[in-house]
């Protein structure tokens, strides 16, 4: 069975709230998972304009992982599904994932 | 056929709307000339109730008010406030001075603070870089309301620069009409603005415990924490050797961790401690102790405690520097080009430790599974009660 490393939705309507979870490819969304290795809140947040160095800062979204046992799963052949790819991309524990333009 | 409305009353109901030009502003101007064009039919009831001809008696005597008695109140006096109860008043008395409701006399309006004394909070604080807990002391000003003072004239001075319009006019209204804290001169001793060392109640506190004690045990405020929060009372021979409760405050300004702690997982708690360590400002208790302890030694006391100060700051200088520098290391913040986003990734440890046992710890990361969402529960706060800045 192909364990994958995926999103489970938490939170209410219109307020979405990610874990980045580790589990069975066939076990349903909700469903109890191996580990909950991070989460991942998909609502951007805004910097207050407090500071001057704050007033041309981007918004920024959250994202909290354990590193290794990432790696670990990673290592040990579990498939990260497409969002979570974008986001260890980011965190640089797997290549980044080829955008169409890259491919062509 | 469905009855027709008469031509003349649609063209005199519709006209407005029909020849307004297509700007609002326009349109609403053309409004008043409703009444006049189409008066027959704006006249038309929609209640049987005739509608009152000329003024009520409330209102007529709220007009008879407003131009006899009232008319005072139409122009402020400078520097002094527009209240009701100056109409009562009969001679100079500072307490009615600051009661703005007649019917309500236990209710005082209290001082803002005058434009020099925040502009002084600014320089001190920001300018010869003094610690907010000396400037508040130093003013008589509340450690948050330094704080919002700062954060407000650096908010001006922004809009300032910026060229963006500030309400200067309405500002000077509003502080000659209530009562302000004025800058002390050089040399006069400053007005303390409220008081600063206030102490919320602690919620522990509000049980009502039945603890016998013996007679030859001493109790006192530090035991009575530990009762509050469950905590077994102390060995003798650690109780012996704290000599006064606000010896604790400056132990644990140096050590936080020495505050002990009851309960266990989510359960636990840190141990309520006295009010002379939970109060904003312990050292006020330490200064008015040394004072009573030398009585002819005042500037000898007064180097202590300004020595005290700068150690308490420094030691609270460094650990705010730790946290924040170990809160940058778990941090990791990724500027995508392509993305309007920052991404702040922040490092988790996932371990028995932090899941817990059964898996349903409080520590770990990530919503539980099996455990109520408590989100809906009363007296849950919703709003934040605090801002990342």
């Amino acid at each position: 069975m192909v364990l994958r490393i995926r999103l489970a939705r938490f939170g209410n309507k219109h307020n979405p709230f990610f874990n980045i979870v580790v589990a069975q490819a066939r076990s349903a969304r909700g469903a109890k998972p191996l580990e909950v290795i991070g989460t991942y809140n998909p609502i951007p947040k805004r910097p207050t304009n407090l500071y001057d160095e704050n007033a041309e800062a981007r918004p920024y979204k959250e994202i909290s992982l354990d590193r290794s046992r990432a790696k670990y799963w990673l290592g040990v052949g579990a498939q990260p599904s497409d969002p979570v790819w974008k986001l260890m991309g980011m965190a640089g524990l797997v290549a980044p994932k080829p955008t169409t333009y890259d491919k062509a | 056929m469905p009855p027709r409305i008469q031509s003349r009353s649609v063209s005199n109901t519709l006209l407005p709307y029909l020849t307004a030009p297509s700007s609002s502003s326009s349109s609403l101007s053309s409004l008043p000339s409703l009444s006049s064009t189409s008066s027959q039919c704006l006249s038309r009831q929609f209640s049987a109730t005739a509608a009152p001809q000329g003024q009520t008696k409330l209102r007529r005597q709220m007009f008879e008010w407003l131009n006899n008695e009232g008319s005072v109140f139409k122009h402020h006096v400078p520097g002094e406030a527009n209240y009701l109860t100056r109409l009562k008043q009969r001679g100079p008395e500072t307490a009615e001075k600051s009661r703005p409701f007649p019917n309500n006399q236990s209710f005082f309006s209290e001082p803002i603070l005058s434009e020099e004394l925040r502009n002084e909070v600014y320089n001190r604080v920001v300018e010869q870089k003094k610690s907010v807990r000396i400037v508040s002391v130093e003013l008589g000003i509340d450690m948050k309301r330094i704080a919002a003072v700062v954060r407000l004239v650096e908010l001006e001075k922004r809009q300032r620069t910026q060229g963006k319009p500030l309400a200067l006019p309405y500002a000077r209204a509003i502080h000659e009409m209530v009562p302000t804290t004025p800058l002390a001169e050089k040399g006069e001793r400053q007005t303390y603005h409220e008081p600063i060392n206030d102490l919320p109640a602690h919620p522990l506190t509000g049980s009502q415990i039945f603890y016998p004690v013996p007679e030859s045990r001493s109790f006192n405020r530090v035991e009575a924490g530990r009762v509050f929060s469950g905590a077994p009372a102390m060995e003798h021979s650690e109780a012996a050797e704290i000599n006064h409760p606000s010896d604790l405050a400056e132990k644990i300004i140096e050590d936080p961790n020495s505050i002990g702690w009851v309960g266990k997982g989510a359960n636990a708690r840190q141990i309520l401690q006295p009010a002379d360590v939970r109060i904003p400002h312990p050292h006020m208790v330490a200064l008015e102790r040394d004072r009573l302890a030398n009585p002819n030694e005042r500037l000898a006391v007064a180097d202590l405690q300004s020595k005290r100060l700068e150690r308490q700051d420094a030691i609270e200088q460094a650990r705010r520097e730790r946290i924040q520098a170990r809160r940058e290391k778990k941090l990791t913040v990724v500027s995508p080009e392509e993305s309007r986003f920052d991404y702040r990734i922040k490092d988790t440890i996932y371990t028995k430790e932090t899941t817990g046992a059964d898996g349903r710890g409080s520590k770990a990361a990530g919503r539980r599974y099996g455990v109520p969402h408590r989100d809906r529960t009363r007296g849950e706060v919703k709003i934040p009660t605090r801002v990342e800045a």
